[in-house]
């Protein structure tokens, strides 16, 4: 079968349902005894199973059997969920991730069988179940105890689920006859399967089967012995039936006989019975087995209904689309937007225009503005499918750095472009990394300070007018400025005098530059130096920005502040010289008209007092090269800027207003060297204007 | 002109060569590059970039940078007249970008018996060239532009 054309919905469920199984692991860890849990590991873990079957990747099919096999016994209750067993399966899981990579890049799931985990988590198994350690597989034993309980009528040890008792009332309704079967396949048989499924084809040609044991999914997968048994229903006599099964070659034998219907409920509790005394082990999982293997048929696709139940019930109706296409929809409403903004220009040339027409004008800005909103939205992801990963993470960085420490996130539905989210992993991994291992301390230092032993980073994004905040924060150590001055100085970064004149803000930002790393010993985890370089390079590439705030002793916090889209949006358009620009809304604070005499220097820079604030300002004529000829202007307007908590003033010649921009990039050939022109956008007229990075200008 | 050659039984390689003027020397740019020819318009200044960028323009609604070739070249800025043009180069995976010349003259089909390809030793030792052949129509000379190295970052010494 070609399965290439599914292997993308493969790789996206597989993904979910690693993700599904890595929250519960956590969640197991806290609560070893919430059954919702164990059922939600054990169903993903099954679905994880049929998928690499149909896929074909047997190595990943064989570890989600194992996982699976576990979690069979801890959801009957046979086993207890330790410590130990959770490291093993967090190991599964990080394989199991691998298979996922190496799926991805090479579409083959490599030769690694991660045999040590397979034979630790059956060791477990064994451990678990009081059994000493035995090669045997539980289906195989089942069959022996199997045998052993009903004699001659092996039929009677499956167990009968309320569904099958009542196909067969039903069955019985019609007329039909009920036989129990049991098929033994001759022993020098290569394929047993084939030949199975040959009998199971034969019977439904004359009748029903109504179950089988062991299920039909282990018996497609060769997972039995030489027998196997069912019950099945059919008009046709006895004989007929065995001799539709023999006509099957390398059958050994069949046996079987009518059931009586009546004893049927009591042959049940008797096989239970029969079966809860030697094995009682065993027993449920062969009950339990046909309900999962209903759950989720061997094709793949049916897996989709076994998605997450737990702590989310309801789960969003969602189609899949290309990026491209998404791409596509936002450049025609980007044109859109446009041409309504030329037909606005056109309109405010004529003031003697009928005021009908600036009806369909003001009626056609509407509607292009909700079709870019609603375009805007479906191009949002939650930001949780990339936080999702950090619990796991910290759980390990907890174990590799032997801290203790837990995380807390908050806000993880705040959405996102698309674009933003898919970058911004590493970054904020960058941040939760050098929390762990730089911000927190060690547990000694931690006792003497007073601190809980267990160590606190906080994850916590939200909406803040046009930009989404994520702060990353540690209740450690924080930042010892003194450290990184001396560092620095150490470095030749600076001179020792120049070092005495920085303000702490300004040593805190050279934490920022390439290969600055404080940490005295470079562990596995970070310390090398790279990082928060990379962390700032990455956020400013998104058109965001990161600050810190810290204090010594009591911990820090990293704000990564990103823009909530990168394509469409609201400017203030100014005039410069001669020239026009476009300020983000985001960024603008107020605009003032401040008097000449207003401006006061200090330390040789302008500033003017707004509020009790005050703020430098910034003659833009200068920064943009342009001739300034003001001498016969008493009032200059001043657009007042903001970064966090940063203020600015831009002196601009005229305001033209507010509008709808749609950002379009200056293309790799153009190198704007001080970085203040962050894009273009066309105007009504055709004219390009230049969009300001105000956030390069404070 | 043959389409074969005495003694060769490969078939010539015809191309085709925009023929445009910059100064008084003649360039040929290789057509299949040549997305566009837009004349003048509106340049949009962008400060703090490279001194041979003019701007950038609207084109159909993409915005385009446009250089200048004569001050890549390292030749005097003239005047724009009603001949300037701007061509729309656009290199395999590349954005298109704008180069100004002062005028353009014809499209003009050269075999390769009639280009004769520089090679690197031609050019001045150290000196950059924008030029990587020269091709021969109507008994004048055509110096072909070398397109990677006209938008690479380097420049005329």
């Amino acid at each position: 079968m070609d399965v290439n054309q599914y292997l993308e919905i493969f790789l996206d469920e597989t993904n979910e349902h690693i993700q599904s199984l890595s929250d519960q692991l956590m969640i197991l860890e806290q609560e070893p005894d919430n059954k919702d849990t164990i059922n939600e590991i054990f169903r993903s873990a099954h679905s994880l199973k049929g998928m690499a079957g149909t896929m074909g990747y047997k190595r990943m099919q064989n570890l989600t059997h194992d996982m699976e096999n576990v979690f069979t016994e801890v959801r009957n209750g046979n086993m207890k969920v330790t410590s130990n067993l959770i490291d093993v399966l967090f190991k599964a899981l990080d394989a199991i991730e691998e298979y996922e990579k190496t799926i991805r890049e090479t579409s083959d799931e490599g030769t690694n069988d991660n045999e040590p985990i397979i034979k630790e988590l059956n060791r477990i198994l064994d451990e678990g179940l009081g059994k000493a350690p035995a090669e045997e597989k539980p289906e195989e034993k089942k069959e022996e105890e199997k045998k052993e309980a009903s004699g001659d009528k092996p039929w009677e040890s499956i167990a009968l689920t309320e569904e099958n008792i009542g196909a067969i009332k039903e069955a019985d309704e019609k007329g039909m006859n009920i036989y129990g079967v049991s098929v033994h396949i001759q022993e020098s048989c290569v394929l047993k399967a084939a030949r199975a499924f040959l009998v199971f084809k034969a019977i439904e040609d004359i009748g029903e089967i109504i179950t089988t044991s062991p299920t039909s999914q282990d018996i497609e997968d060769e997972k039995f012995e030489f027998d196997f048994n069912m019950y099945i229903a059919t008009a046709e006599s006895y004989d007929k039936v065995e001799a539709a099964v023999l006509s099957v070659s390398e059958i050994e034998k069949c046996t079987g006989e009518k059931v009586d219907i009546a004893s049927l409920k009591e042959g049940k509790e008797e096989a239970k019975e029969a079966e809860s005394k030697p094995a009682e082990v065993t027993a449920p999982a062969v009950k339990e087995q046909p309900k999962a293997a209903a759950a989720a048929p061997a094709s793949g696709a049916a897996t989709k209904q076994t998605k997450p139940a737990a702590g989310k019930p309801v789960v969003n109706r969602t189609v899949r689309v290309d990026i491209e296409k998404l791409d596509v929809l936002m450049n025609l409403v980007s044109e859109l937007i446009i041409a309504k903004n030329s037909i606005v220009s056109a309109s405010a040339g004529e003031m003697n225009n009928s005021s009908s027409f600036n009806d369909h004008i003001s009626y056609l800005e509407s509607v292009t503005t909700n079709l870019h909103e609603s375009v805007m939205k479906v191009r949002m992801v939650p930001i949780e499918s990339v936080v999702n990963r950090f619990p796991k993470m910290v759980r390990d960085l907890s174990k590799k750095l032997n801290k203790k420490m837990n995380l807390y996130m908050t806000g993880e539905d705040t959405e996102l472009d698309r674009t933003v989210v898919d970058e911004l992993s590493d970054p904020l991994m960058h941040l939760i990394r050098n929390s762990a291992d730089h911000g927190l301390e060690s547990a000694e230092l931690r006792a003497e300070r007073g601190k809980p032993e267990e160590g606190s980073i906080f994850l916590d994004a939200y909406q803040d007018g046009n930009n989404v905040i994520i702060e990353v924060r540690d209740d450690g150590n924080g930042i010892d400025v003194e450290k990184v001055r001396n560092k620095a100085i150490e470095r030749g970064t600076v001179t020792p005098e120049q070092a005495e004149q920085l303000s702490e803000k300004e040593v805190i930002d050279m934490l920022f530059q390439p290969s600055f790393s404080t940490a005295k010993v470079v562990t596995d985890v970070s310390g090398r130096g790279v990082g928060l370089d990379v962390v700032k390079s990455k956020i400013e590439s998104l058109g965001g920005d990161v600050s810190v705030r810290t204090k010594l002793g009591e911990g820090s916090a990293f704000s990564v502040r990103l823009p909530l889209t990168l394509a469409i949006i609201q400017a203030l358009m100014v005039v410069v010289g001669d020239e026009k620009y476009a300020i983000s809304l985001g960024s603008i604070d107020t605009i003032e008209s401040i008097s000449k005499s207003d401006v006061k220097y200090v330390e040789a820079k302008e500033v003017i007092t707004l509020r009790e604030n005050v703020i430098p300002i910034i003659r833009l004529h200068g920064v943009l090269n342009l001739e300034e000829n003001d001498e016969n202007k008493d009032e200059m307007i001043v657009v007042v800027v903001k970064k966090g908590d940063q203020l600015a003033g831009l002196v601009v010649d005229e305001l033209i207003g507010q509008q709808e921009i749609v950002i379009k990039s200056l293309g790799k050939y153009i190198n704007c060297a001080s970085r203040i022109i962050s894009g273009a956008t066309i105007l009504g007229d055709g004219e390009v204007a230049l969009i300001l990075d105000a956030n390069v200008l404070i | 002109m043959e389409d074969l050659i005495l003694g060769g039984e490969v078939e010539l390689e015809k191309t085709q060569f925009i023929v445009i003027r910059i100064g008084d020397e003649q360039y040929g740019i290789d057509i299949k590059y040549v997305d566009n020819i837009v004349r003048m318009q509106k340049i949009t200044r962008v400060p703090d970039v490279q001194h041979y960028f003019e701007g950038v323009i609207n084109l159909r609604g993409e915005v385009v940078p446009v250089m200048n070739l004569r001050r890549k070249a390292g030749l005097p800025d003239v005047e724009f007249t009603k001949d300037t043009r701007i061509i729309i180069i656009k290199l395999e995976n590349n954005a298109p970008i704008g180069i100004v010349v002062d005028a353009v003259k014809e499209v003009v089909t050269l075999t390769s018996a009639e280009i004769e390809y520089t090679t690197k030793g031609i050019a001045h030792s150290g000196q950059v060239t924008f030029i990587n052949g020269i091709g021969k129509c109507n008994n004048s000379l055509i110096s072909l532009l070398d397109l990677n190295a006209v938008i690479s970052d380097k420049e005329a010494m």
